[in-house]
């Protein structure tokens, strides 16, 4: 009885553990674009294409450039998986098919939340993500439906 | 570890590349700045304006934004029990296995990718070091309309059958160091590598469904490499392979967060054959039909990818007015299990089996041997591979790898290593380590 009681403790915890980490993790960052990009809202079915490299072009015509940071960061870990529902290594194994088989391109990598706002703010067409508290008014925020 | 690798093929390479790119550069800088103007146009408020004394610049600029370049250098040692794979490796091992790639993609327009990628491989008699055209094509996108996609494809193209036969030279891409060879021959590997073709392919994504994306090539096979001509008519003749009209195709369905793939691949291989002068024995100008069909499933999760993949691929040989080649007609059959697990971002093992029948009706090769005037021993119509390896991803850039591979028949060693299948041992170990870099 009381090993089950602590299997039961054991359970509550970790998913508190989940639970903090996902509120947290979901407050700690946003999907940002250059401003030219006209888009308020997309789907996540739109926004996992356009990570997958699978999409060249925004509706407006301007060429989509994607900004990530590096495969071990854990910024990039929590977005695949919460916003993509992708793990890094499967996004790496993609883009790398497209690379090598001259399909397609790979996401430029940036190395920190500086250089990502600076890349945002200065690419037409650029789209990446960023901890909330760089977000200003030269960059665009984007909302997922 | 280095102290052996022949430097010679990068360099080479290096300037091969570059040369290309800069070419590549100068004819797309002449065709862009009309696009360029055009563009502005279409899209006004969205593209800068540029006054016409900076413009050469910026379009320069804007091409070099919308180029990317990227390498890759991996060396191998590969020492086995007996039989030669990659070099001499029955005495001790060697240092025969060397890759290197470079790869330039550039999308001068919204809708155009032109693509190249020079390999050089070196890689037991057959692959000597000397650098390749791998792919060099453009890419038109027909149709683009929110998550659906239609181009083409025009160039020497990767052939898309399997999970990995589109980056199969990519060490970064591959599950081991060795592919498994059922599927992935390295003995006629020229032959399903890349072929001059026309592709069209289509991309369809659905949020509850999943992606499903469809190839479909007309190509022109490359044959004319010694070690296919060997692998595909035997040593004796003499005479050269050329290619026939060859179709390809690849069907890929991805579940959304791609937790399944499934896919599966067919081709249509021609080759004919021109008689040498010097055959040992008279046969007309034959043809041989190469006709494989690939299905592949994988399962991913955090820790664990779960892949297999099955072939079954016939064979038949016509018209060569010759009895041992014309009767030649008969099912090669292929498959593997394999599961990868991740201790984390940096370590991974993985485990494999692996079989192949070079004729699924004598799959004990029993009645090959028993045919053979030559006394070619039965194991050499059969392989079953055994392999465990560790991935060390020691930065994103550079991986490390061991491998061993516990293996009974010799079906996949290439002839040119091995020339003479009764010095061949049946049960042999192979064992492999490899150190890869990006850029």
């Amino acid at each position: 009885m009381r090993k089950q009681n602590t299997n039961y403790l054991c359970i509550l915890l970790i998913s508190l553990f989940f639970a903090i980490a996902e509120t947290k993790a979901e407050s700690s960052y946003q999907i940002v674009t250059h401003p030219d990009v006209n888009e308020a809202s997309i789907s996540k079915n739109y926004l996992r294409a356009i990570f997958s490299m699978r999409l060249r072009t925004w509706p407006n015509g301007l060429i989509i450039k994607v900004f990530v940071l590096p495969d071990d960061n854990p910024l990039h870990h929590s977005f695949s998986k919460e916003q993509l529902s992708l793990f890094p290594y499967q996004l790496r194994q993609s883009w790398d098919r497209l690379v090598f088989s001259g399909t397609g391109q790979a996401p430029t990598t940036v190395s920190s939340n500086e250089e990502m706002h600076a890349k945002i703010k200065n690419t037409p067409g650029a789209i990446g993500y960023i901890e909330t508290s760089y977000i200003d008014d030269e960059i665009h925020v984007l909302q997922i439906k | 570890m280095y102290s052996r690798l022949n430097s010679r093929p990068f360099f080479f390479l290096l300037g091969l590349l570059f040369n290309a790119t800069a070419i590549m550069l100068v004819f797309i800088l002449w065709a862009y700045s009309p696009f360029v103007k055009a563009q502005e146009k279409t899209d006004g408020s969205n593209v800068e304006n540029k006054n016409s004394a900076s413009s050469a610049w910026s379009t320069a600029k804007d091409l070099l934004d919308n180029l990317q370049i990227q390498g890759f250098a991996s060396q191998a040692f590969i020492a086995t029990s007996d039989n030669d794979v990659f070099g001499n490796t029955d005495e001790g091992g060697g240092f025969g296995f060397t890759e290197l790639g470079l790869n330039a993609l550039l999308r001068p327009l919204p809708r155009l990718q032109l693509s190249g990628q020079m390999l050089s491989r070196r890689a037991g008699k057959d692959n000597n070091g000397t650098p390749r055209l791998d792919f060099a094509f453009f890419d038109y996108r027909l149709y683009s309309h929110e998550t659906n996609q239609f181009g083409i494809r025009f160039g020497r193209l990767k052939n898309p059958f399997g999970f990995y036969n589109d980056t199969r030279d990519v060490p970064f891409t591959r599950p081991s160091i060795l592919l498994p060879q059922s599927i992935y021959f390295d003995r006629t590997r020229n032959v399903g590598l890349s072929a001059d073709s026309i592709q069209f392919y289509g991309e369809t994504s659905d949020a509850q469904w999943g992606d499903l994306t469809i190839q479909f090539g007309i190509t022109r096979p490359i044959v004319d490499d010694r070690d296919t001509e060997i692998s595909l008519l035997g040593s004796a003749l003499t005479g050269g392979l050329s290619p026939d009209v060859s179709l390809i195709g690849r069907g890929l369905y991805e579940t959304p967060n791609k937790r399944f793939r499934f896919a599966v691949s067919g081709v249509w291989f021609n080759a004919d054959y021109k008689p040498g002068a010097n055959d040992p024995i008279t046969v007309s100008p034959g043809s041989i039909q190469f006709s494989p069909i690939y299905i592949s499933a994988q399962y991913n999760t955090e820790r664990w990818s779960l892949t297999s993949e099955y072939a079954l691929r016939k064979f038949r040989y016509s018209n060569f007015d010759f009895a041992r080649l014309d009767s030649q007609d008969f099912y090669g059959e292929s498959f593997y299990f394999q599961g990868e697990y991740r201790f984390n971002h940096k370590w991974e093992a993985l485990i494999r089996y692996d079989v192949l029948y070079t004729n699924r009706s004598d799959r004990d090769g029993s009645e090959f041997a028993a045919a053979s005037i030559t006394g070619t021993p039965a194991h050499s119509r059969f392989a079953k591979d055994l392999t465990v390896g560790l991935r060390w991803n020691i930065t994103p850039r550079i991986m490390a790898r061991l491998e061993y591979h516990r293996i009974n028949g010799t079906a996949w060693l290439a002839p040119l290593d091995n020339p003479d299948p009764l010095d061949t041992s049946k049960n042999w170990n192979l064992f492999a380590a490899q150190l890869s870099f990006r850029f």
